[in-house]
């Protein structure tokens, strides 16, 4: 490979120039109900250049490697188009250019394992999920994994291999009664081998206990009240809330903004810490170099209470004159890198969850999260499942928990940061600017916040 | 490097004891244009080459894909070797049907030159910051070139050349305690259609109404659900009809055919042949002609959406819905899977303005955030309102904010269907619907 991208390198005239090519190996076991849905093996072959010529960008993205010269060339070319429109030109904030091959130490190399094991593997929990009531109608249980060879090079002399790894494994029941549906998951992953997705049989049995207990379940009234989050929950709400927002590609041309997010301003109570980085043991949002070739770095976003950092790729970096955290990362060779988020989580406190529900009156304690969503300073996510808080004790199962807010508001609404904190790997990826389903974890303490809207039936 | 083999050759290499295959081929060129904070960000070229391959044999099913076409071999053995363990095809691959008659294909999009892309997006943003400097302006333009080409071993082969333009322009307005983030999109097969004057136009109108705060009353009240607001009450359908959870007994409308499940006025017609459409086909994914249906019509459950393998598991046919890429995405390297064209609700009689004016106090609500993240397939919805208007007799009262709507699809369509409004609206490229009043929505904030 090394032997095609430094040639085509060479020939740029551009400013700077970057090439990723990626090899990807990649499988799907999915069942439907009883029967096998899916069962895929894919190899994908392509890569990206970039070439920033008088501070603009062209891009050019291919899937055959014969064609990468002339890429290369057409990369150039609408750089130069684009040149001619730039008002403030790009500038890169400088890293140091590496050489490094990171290969990883699997126990078992997905690309290895017989398609039968994995076949047979996600039918065995698939039947879990079948036989656990007769309730369950349908099911989707799904398995996933990915290998990915990337090649990184630059003109500044950056030459990197890496090797990433991704499993993905979900359970989602449907029990049925009547009009009511209800349609729960349990989900877990890693940056690992074939092994992660072993013995999950408990998870499968969870999911499907829980699909069933949720047609007994009361939807939630919607009004305003105080809300106790778990850990995934926290993680969600973390993530979709405060880290997409200290992706500095949404401040690096936005001076107001940049106004309101000033670093040392107080966003939260003095125990709150915001933290991301690029390594956490297995985890899903694990990698050494980002798409940049950037050497992972931990990033504070909120320390002691305190705004801390932001996150950065080289050209947000550039742009504010700050260090570039290498959070620069693309789903695949089809996109160029933008700033996101790896393991992102709030760190420990120190409230023992009792403690934390003891002396609400009425509150709902949400679990689990089905998903997030954010626009700048407004927030929505859903839970899983909830449960009333009602006089400091754990009640009644409730569902159709959606949480709204102003992240503002809401950060500094926190009450209590508990003592259990956890990163969670769940088979869900995190989605911006058209790149879905990158591989991220988060997670948390579990965290007490007053004033959340929650939506629901007014009857 | 390994030789390629052509479509037809792959097929022909097919070992005996394979029963059926299929090869799909896609080559598409792409040219996103992207403008952040009011200036040009990047410009791309996207060339993507990609080959799937689907055998059947003893009646199963195998799947592959591959973007290196050099190594046919490989994908060969993979389609075989998931063949070995698939699940059940209880259906064939459909024989030559003549194409649905539908325009899929513009030069003038094709033409289409960077710099003329790059003046589009320079226009869009110069009419938002002429009315309003203060904001900034985000502007997409993305355009695509689309080859098909499908060959099966039932004699089959078709091919479809497609064009795609679309325009995405958005304003954000950053204050201390008030970021507003306000954009829509247009999107067609044809140059002429994305005209980005009512597009402009409607952003800046916004812009002026956005200024003043005003809370609506918990409880339930009735709502005009507009634009990119529709998706949640059409997302829980495009469930609830899909044939795979009729199938399941997932869907709540499984049982519901040839029953009222609306309101008896209410149709909703799927349309994958609507002329330069942006999901407009001649043929599906799997070759089977696209056709119009209505799902619902005088309040009745008329059809569900089918594709080749669901369809022969439910003992039906398909109905030319079977799309790569499924309901969300992921393109040419996934199967086939059903997915609905153009959603069509005929216009009503009133105008928006006549709807909103017979009204006390209504909200109107354009935009929303967490869409599909509550219980979908049960047709529940609870979303922020992102941008969201409380009326009084047809007058904008102010913005709402911190406001959750909540309620069931299928519950409010049935028995609070107010008004379908006079102009159809595109919403997110799939969606050609008008406003549509529902009253007792519940509201919490």
């Amino acid at each position: 490979m090394r032997d095609m991208i430094l040639p085509a390198l060479e020939r740029s005239r551009a400013d700077y120039t970057d090439i990723r090519v990626e090899r990807r190996w990649r499988t799907v076991v999915a069942y439907e109900g009883p029967e096998l849905d899916t069962l895929s093996t894919s190899t994908e072959v392509g890569g990206i250049v970039r070439c920033l010529v008088g501070g603009g960008w062209g891009v050019a993205v291919f899937n055959s490697l014969d064609r990468l010269p002339e890429r290369v060339q057409d990369a150039e070319r609408i750089a130069r188009l684009a040149a001619a429109e730039v008002e403030e030109p790009i500038t890169l904030a400088a890293v140091a250019p590496v050489q490094d091959e990171v290969r990883v130490e699997l126990a078992r190399d997905p690309r290895q394992v017989p398609l039968q094991e994995k076949q047979s593997l996600i039918e065995a929990y698939n039947k879990i999920l079948l036989g656990h009531s007769d309730k369950i109608v349908t099911t989707q249980t799904y398995y996933n994994d990915t290998f990915s060879e990337v090649w990184f090079a630059n003109s500044e002399g950056a030459l990197i291999l890496e090797e990433r790894p991704d499993v993905q494994l979900l359970f989602g029941p449907t029990a049925r009664e009547g009009d009511n549906v209800q349609n729960p998951y349990e989900s877990t992953g890693g940056a690992a081998g074939f092994d992660v997705a072993l013995g999950h049989e408990a998870l499968a049995e969870k999911a499907a206990r829980r699909a069933v207990e949720l047609l007994q379940a009361r939807p939630a009234k919607g009004g305003v009240y105080t809300v106790v989050l778990d850990n995934q929950l926290t993680g969600v709400f973390i993530h979709e809330a405060f880290g997409h927002l200290c992706e500095a590609d949404f401040l690096a041309k936005n001076p107001e903004m940049r106004d309101i997010l000033r670093l040392g301003r107080v966003f939260g109570p003095p125990a709150l810490n915001v933290l991301d980085e690029g390594y956490v043991a297995k985890s899903r949002g694990n990698y050494k170099y980002d798409d940049e070739g950037t050497p992972r770095r931990q990033a504070y976003l909120i320390r002691n209470g305190v705004l801390e950092g932001f996150l950065h790729s080289r050209e947000t970096a550039g742009r504010m004159g700050m260090v570039p955290t290498g959070n620069a990362r693309a789903i695949s060779y089809r996109f160029e890198p933008i700033v996101r988020m790896r393991n992102t989580y709030v760190g420990q406190g120190n409230v023992p969850f009792e403690e934390m529900i003891r002396d609400i009156d009425y509150g709902i304690y949400a679990c689990g999260a089905v998903g997030g969503n954010t626009a700048l300073e407004q927030f929505t996510f859903s839970a899983d499942h909830a449960y009333e808080i009602v006089d400091g004790q754990v009640g009644g199962m409730l569902r159709d928990v959606v949480l709204a807010g102003n992240i503002f508001e809401t950060l500094r609404n926190i009450e209590a940061i508990g003592d259990d904190m956890q990163v969670i790997n769940s088979a869900g990826g995190c989605g911006k600017g058209g790149q879905m389903g990158l591989p991220v974890t988060d997670g948390g303490p579990h965290l007490r916040i007053r004033d959340v809207t929650v939506g629901g039936r007014a009857q | 490097m390994k030789g390629q083999l052509s479509a037809d050759d792959l097929l022909r290499k097919l070992p005996p004891q394979v029963e059926a295959g299929e090869v799909y081929e896609v080559h598409s060129l792409e040219t996103p244009v992207q403008f952040a904070a009011g200036t040009l960000e990047s410009i791309k070229s996207v060339e993507t080459a990609g080959r799937a391959l689907r055998v059947i044999q003893q009646g199963r099913l195998g799947f592959a894909t591959t973007s290196d076409l050099a190594d046919d071999t490989l994908l060969l053995q993979s389609a075989l070797g998931a063949a070995e363990f698939g699940g059940p095809a209880p259906f064939s691959f459909p024989d030559q049907q003549p194409p649905a008659a539908v325009q899929c294909f513009d030069a003038a999009v094709e033409q289409l030159s960077e710099s003329e892309m790059i003046a589009l997006g320079k226009e869009a943003i110069a009419t938002i910051q002429a009315a309003y400097p203060n904001v900034q302006v985000f502007c997409d333009i993305h355009k695509v070139i689309t080859d098909i080409r499908i060959r099966n071993t039932s004699g089959l082969a078709v091919e479809s050349r497609r064009t795609h333009l679309s325009v995405e322009v958005a304003a954000q307005r950053t204050q201390e305690g008030d970021i507003l983030f306000l954009g829509d999109e247009i999107s067609s097969r044809q140059r002429k259609d994305v005209d980005i004057g009512p597009l402009t136009a409607y952003i800046v109108e916004r812009l002026g109404q956005v200024e003043r705060p005003a809370r609506a009353t918990p409880g339930a009240m009735p709502i005009v659900f507009h634009r990119n607001a529709l998706a949640a009450l059409f997302l829980p359908l495009m469930f609830g009809l899909n044939g795979r959870y009729v199938l399941q007994g997932a869907s709540p409308l499984g049982d519901k055919l040839g029953q009222p499940a609306c309101a008896p006025g209410f149709e909703l017609i799927d349309d994958p042949r609507l002329d330069f459409a942006p999901s407009a086909a001649p043929y599906d994914d799997e070759g089977v002609p696209t056709c119009r249906k209505a799902l619902i019509q005088g309040g009745v459950v008329q059809q569900f959406l089918y594709d080749l393998r669901t369809a022969g598991q439910a003992g039906t046919q398909s109905t030319g819905n079977g799309f790569k890429g499924g309901l969300f995405g992921g393109g040419w390297s996934t199967s086939p899977d059903i997915v609905p064209g153009t959603w069509i609700v005929p216009p009503g009689e009133k105008s928006l303005e006549q709807i909103l004016t017979a009204f006390d106090e209504v909200l109107l609500v354009e935009d929303i955030l967490g869409l599909g993240q509550g219980n979908t397939m049960a047709g529940e919805f609870s979303n922020n309102v992102a941008l969201g208007f409380l009326v009084r007799r047809g007058e904008i009262v102010g913005r709402v904010k911190n406001t959750m709507i909540a309620g069931n699809v299928y519950a409010l369509l049935r028995d609070n269907l107010i008004a379908v409004a006079d102009q159809p609206q595109q919403v997110y490229g799939w969606l050609q619907i008008p406003a549509i009043a529902l009253d007792g929505v519940s509201v919490a904030c």
